[in-house]
This record gives C-alpha cells, structure tokens and sequence, in this order.
C-alpha cells in the first residue's frame, strides 16, 4: 500500500513539474478554452435573442466545463503513451515494479486533479463574464466529475492501448471527444439504453442538480458509479490486451 | 540463493520470418559484470528486452535469482534496473533531482528514502553541480550519467545497460567503467551491458559473450579470449620492397595486407611461425622492423564474427 501512494505522489510531482515547466502553455489553454466559451455564449446569445433563457445560459455553461473534463479524461492515457514513446521514456514505465497500468492510471487521475483546478478558474471566468453566477457546490461537483469521468478514463485505456501499437491515434481521440457532444444530450433517466453509455448519465446527473435543482434516488448515483466501474475495468482489460500485443511484436519502445 | 543471477536456457524470438535469437543459454554470475557484443541485429536488444519481460519470447525460459522471470516479473524488477539503448530513459525538462525523485518513486521508494540516495548517486557520478539544473541543457556523457542514476535508485542487485557508451566521450566512458566496477566490487552488483566500444567492454567485463545473427558465437572471459587469439599478428617492415615470391609464400601462411614495405601478417596457426621467418630470410628483401601485434578486442571480434577478414586493421 505504501509503495502504492509513492507512486502516487511520484506522478503528483511529476505532473506539477510538468504543468510548471510549460506555464506558459499550460495559461495558453485555458485562455483558449475560455474564448471559445464566449464565443459560444455570445454567439448562442446574438442567434437565439430573446429567446434565450437563463437555464440554457446555464446549462451551456455546466455543460461546456463538462465537456472540457471529459475531453481531457478521454485522451489522458492515450496521449500520455503517445507522448512517452515520443520522448523514450514509455518502456522506463514499464519497469516499474507496481506495474505500467498502475503508473497510468495516477497519472491519468494526477492530471484530473490538476485539470479540476483549471476547470474551475475556467468555470469562476466564463461566470465573472456571462454574469450569471450559479451556485455550485464545488464538492459535489468534483465528487460527481470524478465519479462519471472514471468511465472516459477507462476509454482513456482502451485509447491507450491501441497507440501502444498504432502509436498516432490523436485523431480517433478527437472524433470521440467530439462525439461526446451529441452524447450528452441523449435522455439518461429514467434508465433507458443510452443510460449504458459510458459518462453521459453521470453528466446528465451533475447538469441537471446544478442547473435545475433535479434530485436522484441514491440507487441512481449507484448506478452512475457502477457504469464508470465497469468501463474502467473494461478499458483496462482491454489495454493490458493490446500491451500483451505490444510486447509480442516488440512495439514498446518504437515510435 | 540461486547458483547463478541470470539463466538463460534455449531463447527463442521471431519476427515474422526473421529469428532474432536462436535457442541462446547462457548464465551470469553473481556480482560479475557480463558484456555482449555483436554487430547490429545480432540479437543483443532483444535479449535484454526479453529478461526485462518487455518483449515477449517465443520458446525457451529465463530465470533471474532462481525464479522464472515472466510468472515474477514486478518481483524481480523490484531487484533490476535498466537503460535501454535508443531511449531517453529520462525526463529532459526536469532536473536530475527531479527525474531520480521520480524514478523512485515510480518504483515505489519513500520520499526520505530517495532523497538519501539520490544525493549518493549524484555525488558519486559527479552530478551534483548540475543536479537542480534542466537536463535539456546536458551533453550526451551528463544524460546518460543521470539515466545510469536513475536506474540504480531503487537499489537494484540487477543492472542491464544497452548500449551505455553510445555518444559519450572519453573522459565520461573511463569514469563510468571505473564505477560501474566499483558498484560491483564494493556493493555485489550485478550487471550485463551490450556495448560496441569494444574498449569499454575489454575493460569493465569479465566475461564476454559474443552474438551474431541471433545465435552466441563465443562465450568466455576476456582474458581467455584474448590469449586464444593471442601472438598471431605480426607487423614487419622491410629495407626493400617485398618480392611477389614472398608476397605469395606469406599469402599461403594467412592473411596477408601490404602497404608499401610494410606487411601486416595473421598466422592462420602458430604452426607457420618457423615459415614465415624462413620466407623472410629466403627473400634477401631485409627486415627493418619485426613486432608481434597484441590483439584488442575489436581484432578479436571482428575474427570470430567473421567479418573482418583481410580488412581490418592492426594496432601496432
């Protein structure tokens, strides 16, 4: 257990250092992550004119910071080995004795939590200038994020595992995180097929309390975490699938 | 404790239709540092990968301190360390600190644990002037250094070095063999590093394993090896140019080079030495300079793999 929360703290360090090396880069992406926002907010605004309420207003907004973590959640571990292999240091992880799956996966959850903080700053922003203010309750919010989120981290794997072998999959990525969209405004509850979907319950479940006060029986929120459950298991099978692959066709440390 | 670190019995690795390594054993001892040679594509990668359990073999078995390494994989890499040949194996926009406080870490050593030795390590590889500095800035020798670091922060029994002097200069190369031998000496490591700096490997190793085209050509001490292939070159210089008559009796005796008046010989067997001196006198060509060549291990390598013949040059 010990070793377990060094390693943790490892990748805790690891992704501070980093965020701190690129600062520069790091600021850049919320800059353009809150421009385009406003861009939207303005936009949906100047189109829909009176017609726009303030619950959509509200709604775009949660939505949006949703969308932007689950984005980010999606590509961590697929952009993570990616970004390893690129710089020779991917098969260094695979000699950690607490396995390479493991160091993943702090270091996916290392980067949600440091993404959290930015999906606030981004959140506090669009806010200050939208001028609508909406009452989040910042635990509930992270708690629900990172409940439902833990599912894209299981697709995060399954990504993962196939740049372990096709090495460039940003693409794919991006055609998934785009698909989310369209996703998350599928009806989730009550339970119906889509409900199976991995996150877009959870994001329903968090949009809906936050913007329009829904309350959920407690099975519910069973359920939003059993789904994440499943597909991060899933995604791990799958990956430690592929990575069996890799090492049969000696693909680790090539880019 | 087992008899031997490493056991390898009858690897095999394909690709495709290309066998990598052919049904290869081998051992190594504890606290003796084994080198490997062999000319690219020999095989030499894909071993080490394969005790790393990074690359997955086809046939055979690895045992590292007596237990199988694929069913004991983490267990064993607890004991192991590795810089793999190609790779960076370090973060470059962090510090050496930073990247040992990582690896460690990653390896599962307490925070107060690693920082105790990592401040060893740096002292003793020269490093802790530069240790809070971005290792973008470092030369090859600096980087490699710091991966070696890296790669001994956990306190492995076990090093693997792929290729550890590739790009380095001198000074680094001789300060390096000099520690590495000493975490052998003092501290009972053991360690298997593939290296074409043929010096390097001469110096550092006790035994040499010698692979070509997947498959281990030689397999002995350095000093075995060298006294095999020991007193067969020869360097003559002659007062007048060599006459064919001798050109062609020395042909018949080994490999012969010329240049100008002088001829660089290898007895095909010591058998021929009374020969060659007969030749050499029935020439009447006269002997300006006659010296044995003490071979080095690059000679010796370029002998047993075969591809040396009649185009390598002698030390003189």
């Amino acid at each position: 257990m010990s070793k377990t929360l060094n390693l943790a703290l490892a990748e805790a360090k690891l992704v501070f250092w980093s965020m701190k090396r690129y600062m520069l880069d790091t600021l850049a992406a919320i800059g353009i992550m809150f421009l385009i926002f406003m861009g939207m907010f303005w936009g949906v605004k100047t189109i829909g004119g009176s017609g726009v309420t303030g619950e959509s207003l509200d709604d775009m907004l949660v939505g949006y910071v949703l969308w932007m973590s689950a984005m980010f959640c999606m590509q961590s571990t697929g952009s993570e080995i990616t970004t390893e292999s690129q710089r020779g240091t991917l098969e260094q992880l695979y000699l950690s004795p607490l396995g390479a799956h493991r160091v993943l996966f702090f270091r996916a959850l290392m980067n949600m939590v440091f993404n959290f903080f930015f999906v606030t700053v981004l959140l506090y922003l669009s806010m200050a200038a939208t001028g609508r203010w909406l009452s989040v309750n910042l635990p509930f919010l992270y708690a629900m994020v990172l409940l439902s989120t833990l599912s894209l981290v299981g697709i995060s794997f399954m990504l993962g595992g196939i740049s372990l072998i096709h090495k460039r999959i940003q693409a794919l990525g991006g055609i998934l995180s785009f698909g989310l969209i369209g996703l998350m405004l599928l009806p989730t509850y009550p339970m119906n097929a889509c409900s199976f979907l991995p996150f877009i319950a959870g994001a329903a479940l968090v949009r809906n309390t936050i913007v329009s006060g829904d309350s959920y029986p407690l099975w519910w929120y069973g359920f939003v975490a059993a789904n994440s459950a499943f597909y991060l298991l899933a995604g791990l099978m799958i990956f430690k699938v592929f990575e069996r692959r890799a090492m049969k066709l000696n693909k680790m440390g090539q880019y | 404790m087992s008899e031997h670190c490493i056991n390898v019995n009858g690897l095999v690795k394909t690709y495709g239709d290309l066998t990598a390594v052919n049904r290869i054993s081998f051992q190594v001892n504890h606290g003796e540092i084994l080198g490997i040679l062999g000319p690219n594509g020999s095989g030499k990668t894909t071993t080490i990968k394969s005790i790393l359990g990074l690359i997955r073999f086809d046939e055979g078995s690895i045992s590292v301190h007596g237990l199988d390494a694929v069913r004991n994989r983490r267990k064993l890499l607890e004991r192991t360390g590795a810089v793999l040949e190609g790779a960076r194996n370090t973060y470059w926009y962090l510090s050496p600190r930073e990247n040992l406080a990582y690896f460690a870490g990653s390896r599962g050593v307490s925070s107060g644990e690693a920082t105790e030795r990592a401040d060893k390590l740096l002292k003793s590889l020269d490093l802790w002037d530069v240790a809070d500095k971005e290792m973008r800035q470092f030369s090859a020798g600096m980087k490699q250094k710091c991966a070696i670091a890296c790669a001994f922060i956990h306190d492995p029994d076990l090093l693997l070095l792929d290729e550890p002097t590739l790009g380095l200069d001198v000074a680094i190369s001789r300060q390096l063999r000099a520690w590495l031998r000493e975490m052998v000496n003092e501290s009972g490591k053991t360690i298997l590093i593939t290296s074409h700096n043929m010096d390097f490997i001469e110096s550092v190793c006790d035994r040499v394993l010698v692979m070509r085209k997947g498959e281990i050509v030689s397999h002995e001490t350095v000093a075995s090896l060298k006294k095999k292939f020991a007193g067969k070159y020869f360097s003559i210089t002659l007062k007048n140019s060599p006459t064919d008559a001798l050109i062609s009796h020395l042909s018949e005796l080994g490999g012969l080079s010329t240049e100008g008046n002088r001829l660089t010989l290898e007895l095909a067997s010591l058998d021929h030495l009374g020969s060659m001196v007969k030749a050499l006198d029935d020439s009447r060509c006269g002997i300006e300079d006659f010296r044995t060549v003490e071979n080095d291990l690059e000679d010796i390598f370029l002998n047993i793999i075969g591809d040396g013949e009649g185009n390598h040059e002698q030390n003189s």
